[in-house]
């Protein structure tokens, strides 16, 4: 019995124990059901490092509101979606319409935008580091932010459940797309949006690392797993949230930081992933195993 | 090193020329706190300019083209020394010249602390009043060497304002021993009351480091609240310049009470209550009675 | 067999191109001469009769009864000149893709045939001119080269094939039990049964086409356009689904594929169009495979002209 007591004080009592661990858990959890689906659709649409783009391209909407408002969070985190919106539509109406591919023109777009933030926030006189005041912590969860963790999490399943089809035909077979439906910019448009939903929610709450981390570790983690698309989402979500509570139990007994454990967990299951996944793993492909009758 | 360099600055500004009475002499101080000391004792004799303002972070300041030509234009700078301002250097070498310069904490007695998670020399010298007795004495004195016309002036206003500081030093003394012993200590997130805790016998306790760069581990975080809860620490504040949200996170979970606003590096503006170096201080000592007290 | 009958109403071969119909009305009501929907132009083909429900004609019959009006399945070029960045791919073609029609567009290398059938498709529009099909409703059916797709993404055969049904369903209705069936079927007939499961990038490049024609089916279009479908295929694949194609056009549909191999043009195709930039010939397949017109086409491709001037015939 002593080992199951031993184990129960590893796992569970520091959730018992104390109301931030839960909160913490809670908050990346909802992170992962929202942020794990977008990200393995940005992983498959080769868009890896749209994320930490975005990290920097809202830098001027929340200057705009920290010029209006002061170091208000409501005002800069609306002013960071604003941004974050405007710079994803602006990214996606180039790629359709000019002859530049979606990684320039997104690039293209945060760039200018970082620039912009940096001047706009110099206007102020001093240089306040308004994205470190911008960014939460995973300990700090209050119930706003929860809320807001929340919220944002079930308009992107909503939104993913409706764009859903559209979306895996803009992927796999765009030309497809267009000769059937208008769709395929809505769809478009709609995932971009949805991307700066949740990075922008996740900025707020839990940092960028973090946020930026467990929409896509746990994605690339999971495409060890399974060969469909379902599968795969379902198994970077549970990755997700497999990574956000090992995460906290080792930052709670080690004393790390918590956001990059999770993240450094979640890498850990992605090392593990590469070398025993079942579709396609080092070790698998390593061991000498008899071929399938068909 | 420094202290000569300043004694021979010092000296070589006694064959200065006589400043025109009518015009005030320009002064630049580093932040607001210090840009207050040279108003109180250069009265109208001297116009200061601040580099840090009000309610800025001189942690983060990055000087501008326009604070170089500042310090050009002056008579005389004055900063804090003691590491606080790392940027002095290359603003200095920037502004091309080798403006006069002093350093006000000559002569305090410092300590070192953990501040950022490293031990080095705590720069926060005005949170204990008889430092600033110093630093004024050390003002006054540089100012009488630039504009020895006005030594007079100086020199009054400067026992004018050591009674203040005197009377404030004292006040608080009698504020800190009206509250019981066992309820002498908070937990505020920035690590600048160093001076205070040792001269007034105020235990300060951070769960994260001075800047915001420092992320908190769940470990810290649950040190911190079994520690409010078991020793009974009746307050947590919060700080004007890093993350609120933790702090708040523990007050609510450990039961404390959540202070008010405590200044530590910087003044407020006009309409706030710690426009200057005595308002600060009063300021702050009022916020730690109506938290402390019973 | 439309071949043996020289299309005398489309004499593309060394006339001057004849005038283009200003007008849609004066294609249905038969008075320009270039244009080929009047039921009496028809023949000997089968008669045409409107048939309501054309998804149970999908259900396997053979004998490939007509499904829907002639007229909503041809398709109209106007003097159409199509490029990229003002150098025309493909200069003024005028003509008709007869209702019901198989038409094969041939022509060497930069003829701009892929960039024809993508403007059919409205992929893109012309640099001048217009291309018009007799009805807006009628449906057309795309199949591009096959660079296009993504290969690596996770999803199944069957999933694929069910895209298909897009036009019916728009992006929100459930699979219903007969849609399922009927991709089964189309499964079937492009000897993939069972494949239902199997994912995208598990399949060989012939087994790759035949879940596109597969998904061709299930579309169930008037218009049929097929881009290069049998490069780098195995002789068996291109045999199966050449079977496929004849069905459909026994079913009346239009189709016009892009092709490389002129032997399958010369035995399956009735109607060619030989393309070279400008249309070098277009009408039954006998007429066009001529040695002589084979070899003014590769002599018509030449260079991008990076100092050309502005076209004199342009509109």
């Amino acid at each position: 019995m002593t080992g199951f007591s031993y184990l129960y004080d590893l796992l569970i009592t520091p959730f018992t124990d104390f109301a931030f661990m839960r909160r913490a858990l809670v908050g990346s959890i909802a992170l992962s059901i929202g942020a794990c689906p977008i990200g393995v659709f940005l992983m498959l649409r080769r868009m890896s490092l749209v994320g930490d783009a975005m990290a920097h391209a809202i830098l001027p909407g929340a200057a705009l509101g920290y010029l209006f408002a002061g170091l208000s969070l409501g005002f800069m985190t609306a002013g960071g979606l604003i941004a974050g919106f405007v710079v994803a539509l602006l990214a996606g109406l180039v790629t359709r319409v000019t002859i530049l591919k979606e990684d320039a023109a997104l690039a293209s777009f945060y760039l200018i935008s970082l620039a912009g933030g940096v001047v706009l926030v110099s206007l102020r006189g001093s240089n306040v580091d308004l994205l470190h005041v911008l960014f939460g912590s995973v300990l700090a969860l209050d119930d706003i932010t929860l809320l807001l963790l929340a919220a944002s999490t079930t308009v992107s399943l909503l939104a993913l459940a409706l764009l859903f089809r559209p979306l895996v035909l803009e992927c796999v077979d765009p030309l497809f797309l267009r000769t059937v439906s208008q769709s395929g910019s809505v769809a478009h448009f709609g995932f971009l949006a949805l991307v700066v939903l949740n990075l922008v929610a996740g900025f707020h709450a839990l940092g960028t690392l973090l946020s930026v981390g467990l929409m896509m570790v746990p994605a690339f983690a999971a495409r060890f797993w399974s060969s469909t698309l379902d599968c795969t989402i379902l198994t970077a979500t549970l990755i997700g949230m497999i990574s956000s509570g090992v995460g906290i139990v080792i930052s709670y007994h080690a004393g790390t930081p918590t956001g990059p454990t999770i993240i450094l967990s979640a890498g850990g299951l992605y090392i593990f992933s590469i070398l025993f996944g079942r579709r396609n793993g080092l070790f698998l492909r390593l061991l000498p195993r008899k071929h399938l009758a068909a | 090193m420094l202290r000569l360099l300043t004694l021979c600055m010092c000296l070589s500004l006694l064959s200065g020329t006589p400043a025109n009475a009518a015009e005030p002499v320009p002064i630049v101080a580093s932040f607001s706190i210090l840009g207050d000391l040279v108003h109180q004792i250069g009265g109208d004799r001297v116009s200061v300019d601040t580099l840090v303002g009000p309610e800025e972070d001189a942690h983060v300041f990055d000087p501008a083209p326009r604070d170089a030509a500042r310090l050009a234009a002056a008579k005389l700078v004055v900063i804090n020394g003691l590491g606080f301002e790392g940027w002095i250097d290359r603003l200095i070498k920037a502004s091309g010249g080798a403006p006069r310069l002093v350093i006000a904490s000559v002569g305090i007695s410092s300590h070192r602390a953990l501040i950022d998670g490293r031990e080095i020399l705590d720069p926060h010298a005005w949170q204990d009043v008889s430092n600033v007795r110093i630093y004024a004495r050390n003002i006054a004195d540089a100012l009488i060497s630039i504009d020895s016309e006005g030594g007079n002036v100086y020199r009054a206003n400067l026992a004018r304002f050591d009674a203040y500081l005197a009377a404030l030093d004292d006040e608080i003394h009698a504020a800190i021993s009206a509250i019981p012993s066992e309820r002498r200590k908070i937990v505020t997130t920035h690590d600048a009351f160093g001076y205070f805790a040792l001269a007034y016998g105020v235990e300060m306790i951070a769960p994260q480091g001075v800047s915001t760069e420092a992320e908190a581990s769940a470990k810290d975080v649950a040190r911190i609240i079994r520690q409010v809860k078991s020793e009974k620490i009746p307050a947590v504040f919060l700080e004007n310049i890093s993350d609120p949200r933790l702090a708040a996170q523990i007050a609510a979970e450990s039961g404390a009470r959540i202070g008010g606003k405590l200044y530590s590096d910087a003044l407020s503006k006009e309409n706030a209550p710690a426009g200057t170096y005595i308002a600060m201080m009063k300021a702050n000592i009022r916020e730690l009675t109506k938290a402390l007290m019973p | 067999m439309i071949e043996e009958t020289p299309l005398s109403s489309c004499p593309w071969s060394d006339a001057p191109q004849p005038p283009p119909p200003r007008s849609r009305r004066s294609i249905a009501s038969g008075k320009c001469k270039n244009c080929c929907i009047a039921d009496a132009d028809v023949g000997d083909g089968p008669a045409y009769r409107r048939v309501g429900d054309h998804r149970l004609d999908m259900a396997g019959r053979s004998g490939g009864a007509p499904m829907t009006n002639p007229r909503t399945g041809s398709i109209q070029l106007n003097d159409v000149t199509l490029g990229y960045d003002r150098h025309p791919a493909v200069h003024h073609i005028s003509g008709c893709f007869k209702a019901g029609s198989l038409t094969a567009v041939i022509g060497p290398n930069g003829a701009g045939k892929s960039t024809l059938l993508k403007a059919i498709a409205g992929m893109l529009r012309p640099l001048s001119g217009t291309i018009a099909r007799a009805s807006e409703t009628s449906r057309l059916a795309y199949l591009p080269q096959l660079a296009e797709l993504d290969r690596d993404f996770p999803i199944s055969v069957e999933d694929l094939v069910g895209t298909g049904f897009w036009s019916k369903m728009g992006p929100f209705r459930r699979y219903r039990r007969e849609d399922r069936l009927l991709i089964d079927e189309a499964l079937e007939k492009v000897g993939l049964a069972g494949f239902n499961k199997r994912m995208l990038g598990t399949l060989s490049g012939g087994q790759l086409q035949r879940v596109l024609f597969a998904r061709l089916m299930v579309q169930d279009a008037e218009m049929i356009l097929i881009d290069e479908p049998f490069a780098a295929i195995d002789t068996k694949t291109v045999s199966d689904l050449m079977g496929l194609v004849r069905h459909w056009h026994g079913e009346g549909r239009t189709i016009i594929a892009v092709l490389h191999d002129m032997g399958l043009v010369a035995e399956f195709f009735p109607d060619s169009l030989l393309l070279a930039r400008e249309c070098v010939a277009w009408g039954a397949t006998s007429h066009v495979l001529t040695p002589d017109h084979l070899a003014k086409a590769r002599s018509m491709i030449e260079a991008n002209d990076p100092h050309a001037d502005e076209c004199e015939r342009a509109a």
